[in-house]
């Protein structure tokens, strides 16, 4: 005979309410779970998507913020324009490795009546500022083939050798990027000079990518840069990664908020359930106190019983958004305006910790009120000849 | 072993003051085996719950062993309760879900006491219920019930066991084993005090205290 099967009994002795309540833990401590993961996800997989442009800053107009300026590297549109005499200034850096300029432009497709995102880059560097695509077809060899995106692909039913059409100019599909599981699933990519004629913003670039020799130098270089070319404005990636990181705060923000009172919830429900057994039981709780047992026993078999069931609540939380990741990420990204690729949800040992946790503190708020209550208890008043 | 000092135990009820006992002198030696009769209401069971500390007389003086409980900490009554007292109930009171063992072993996990597990086991032969060590009380009879819980009174093995009607809820049949276990177990040694209803069961007892509105008229 032990404690533990005493409170193992209690909670055995209504197995339906204590399935009600467990569902409520576990649902709770699941999206408390997958909000910390997610957001953990999120940073780490920006980072990691950042890290594979291959670049180690962006040059943008001055007067660019930060937030546009992270986004031009994700496919954002801005209004402003660099000067591509910059790239002969650049070249005189000897630090630098790789000058990729990029306009990111909204273009309408009348066939198929929709707007598309263009993305201009020189393909001649496509393989190293995109290292990790896998490519179905031909990177482009000339101006007028584009390579696209899986999306667009999939939703124009488009095939290689097919063409789309912007602004009266016939482009032919050369290739189309398989699934990234991140936006660049929705771009059409063209080729720099190109879409510069078709926005006749012949020399000019949204933004120009660095990639320098040896990340050491970083400092050293960005201020050189900044020191003898004017107007413009250097965004390194910690920068990038930290302003897209910035931009997700509200999002977090909410669904932390979400997760908290999912937490509030349950563990009224918790406590209501627990407090409705100590009324059922008042003269079992009456006979042990007359066998033996003192105050802090009955409160402690309480609040243990409570305990118990959020610990083993929190735990089918976790497992159960492990189980479901795929799915809780596609709910969430209904409501993200930027994801990076890539997995979010994953099983984190120290994030486990922090729900299971989370649980405990749960069990045993709940479990103070009703564990008082049945340690005031008083056997001669229940126990009636 | 158990002295009694004009002990009286008064309930308010608005300014109403009720008396559940009047004024109680008695001394119980170790090793007497006592039958309390009279009828409901007359404080049978209040004088119980004040030997068994689980109630405090209002007035008066309760010593058992020599401790003086009116002065004793919350603490050391519940060491006195664990060590020394032993209760049997009507109703049994045993809890479900707990098989006979645990039921009984239920007051040893209390007291903190280790390796009681074959004293337990011959706790349950002794009273004839070997066969029903793993069921569930709601698989037993009501005369199997109050045997396990007279079990579970001894398992702390008290020096006094304290018996509230214990044969209420039993019939004739039922009701005469258990008296026979009481006879037992006070040849062994132990102080029985039981109220009881059951007139001829009472007469059985050695000592017979009559209660009549809340004093002890003989």
């Amino acid at each position: 005979m032990t404690f533990l099967k005493l409170y193992i009994n209690s909670l055995l002795r209504n197995k339906i309410r204590t399935l009600l309540t467990l569902i409520g833990i576990s649902a709770s401590i699941a999206i408390l779970f997958s909000i910390f993961s997610f957001n953990r996800g999120f940073e780490r997989n920006i980072k990691k998507e950042t890290e594979k442009t291959g670049l180690h800053f962006m040059i943008v107009p001055s007067g660019c913020p930060h937030e546009v300026a992270s986004l031009i590297l994700h496919g954002a549109v801005s209004p402003k324009f660099l000067d591509m005499d910059i790239t002969e200034k650049l070249r005189s850096f000897r630090e630098i490795e790789l000058i990729s300029p990029i306009i990111v432009t909204q273009a309408p497709n009348i066939k198929y009546d929709r707007i598309d995102i263009l993305y201009g880059i020189e393909f001649s560097i496509l393989k190293i500022l995109k290292p990790y695509w896998d490519i179905e077809g031909n990177i482009p060899t000339n101006d007028y083939e584009i390579i696209i995106g899986s999306d667009i692909a999939e939703h124009y039913k488009i095939k290689i050798g097919d063409t789309l059409n912007y602004k009266g100019v016939q482009f032919r599909v050369s290739g189309i990027v398989k699934r990234t599981f991140s936006q660049e699933d929705a771009y059409v990519y063209i080729s720099l000079k190109s879409l510069q004629k078709l926005l006749n913003k012949e020399g000019k670039a949204s933004a120009i990518g660095i990639r320098i020799k040896n990340i050491g130098d970083l400092n050293k270089i960005t201020e050189d840069i900044s020191n003898k070319i004017p107007g413009i404005q250097i965004v390194t990636m910690s920068q990038v990664v930290n302003s897209l990181s910035v931009m997700a705060t509200s999002a977090k923000i909410l669904s932390l908020s979400i997760a908290i009172i999912a937490i509030i919830i349950s563990a009224v429900g918790v406590m209501n359930s627990i407090l409705t057994s100590v009324f059922e039981r008042t003269s079992e709780i009456g006979i042990m106190r007359a066998i033996g047992a003192s105050k802090f026993d009955i409160f402690r078999i309480i609040i243990m019983e409570n305990i118990l069931l959020s610990i083993l609540g929190g735990v089918i939380g976790i497992l159960f958004s492990v189980i479901s990741s795929t799915v809780i990420e596609k709910f969430l990204k209904k409501f993200l305006f930027y994801l990076p690729s890539g997995k979010l949800i994953t099983f984190e040992f120290h994030i486990a910790l922090v729900c299971l946790i989370f649980s405990l503190f749960i069990g045993v708020v709940s479990g103070l009120y009703p564990a008082y209550r049945a340690s005031k208890i008083n056997p001669i008043e229940v126990i009636k000849t | 072993m158990i002295e009694i000092k004009n002990i009286k135990k008064i309930y308010k009820r608005g300014a109403e003051k009720l008396y559940a006992l009047k004024g109680i002198d008695c001394s119980i030696e170790k090793g007497e085996f006592i039958a309390i009769t009279g009828p409901s209401g007359s404080g049978k069971s209040t004088f119980l719950h004040i030997i068994g500390c689980l109630d405090s007389p209002t007035e008066g003086e309760v010593i058992i062993d020599g401790i003086n409980i009116k002065n004793s900490k919350k603490k050391d009554l519940i060491n006195i309760r664990r060590q020394k007292i032993g209760f049997v109930f009507q109703n049994f009171y045993l809890i479900p879900g707990l098989n006979i063992y645990e039921n009984i072993a239920l007051p040893v996990l209390f007291s903190r006491k280790k390796n009681y597990r074959k004293k337990i086991l011959s706790l349950i032969e002794d009273l004839g219920l070997s066969h029903r060590i793993n069921h569930k009380p709601h698989q037993l009879s009501g005369g199997e019930m109050q045997r396990v819980a007279i079990a579970r009174a001894l398992a702390n093995e008290p020096e006094i066991l304290l018996a509230d009607e214990p044969t209420g809820s039993l019939d004739t049949e039922n009701s005469e084993r258990i008296f026979e276990i009481f006879r037992t177990l006070n040849n062994k040694g132990l102080t029985i005090i039981v109220a009881t209803h059951n007139l001829d069961l009472a007469k059985k007892a050695p000592k017979v205290f009559k209660f009549k509105d809340g004093l002890l008229v003989k």
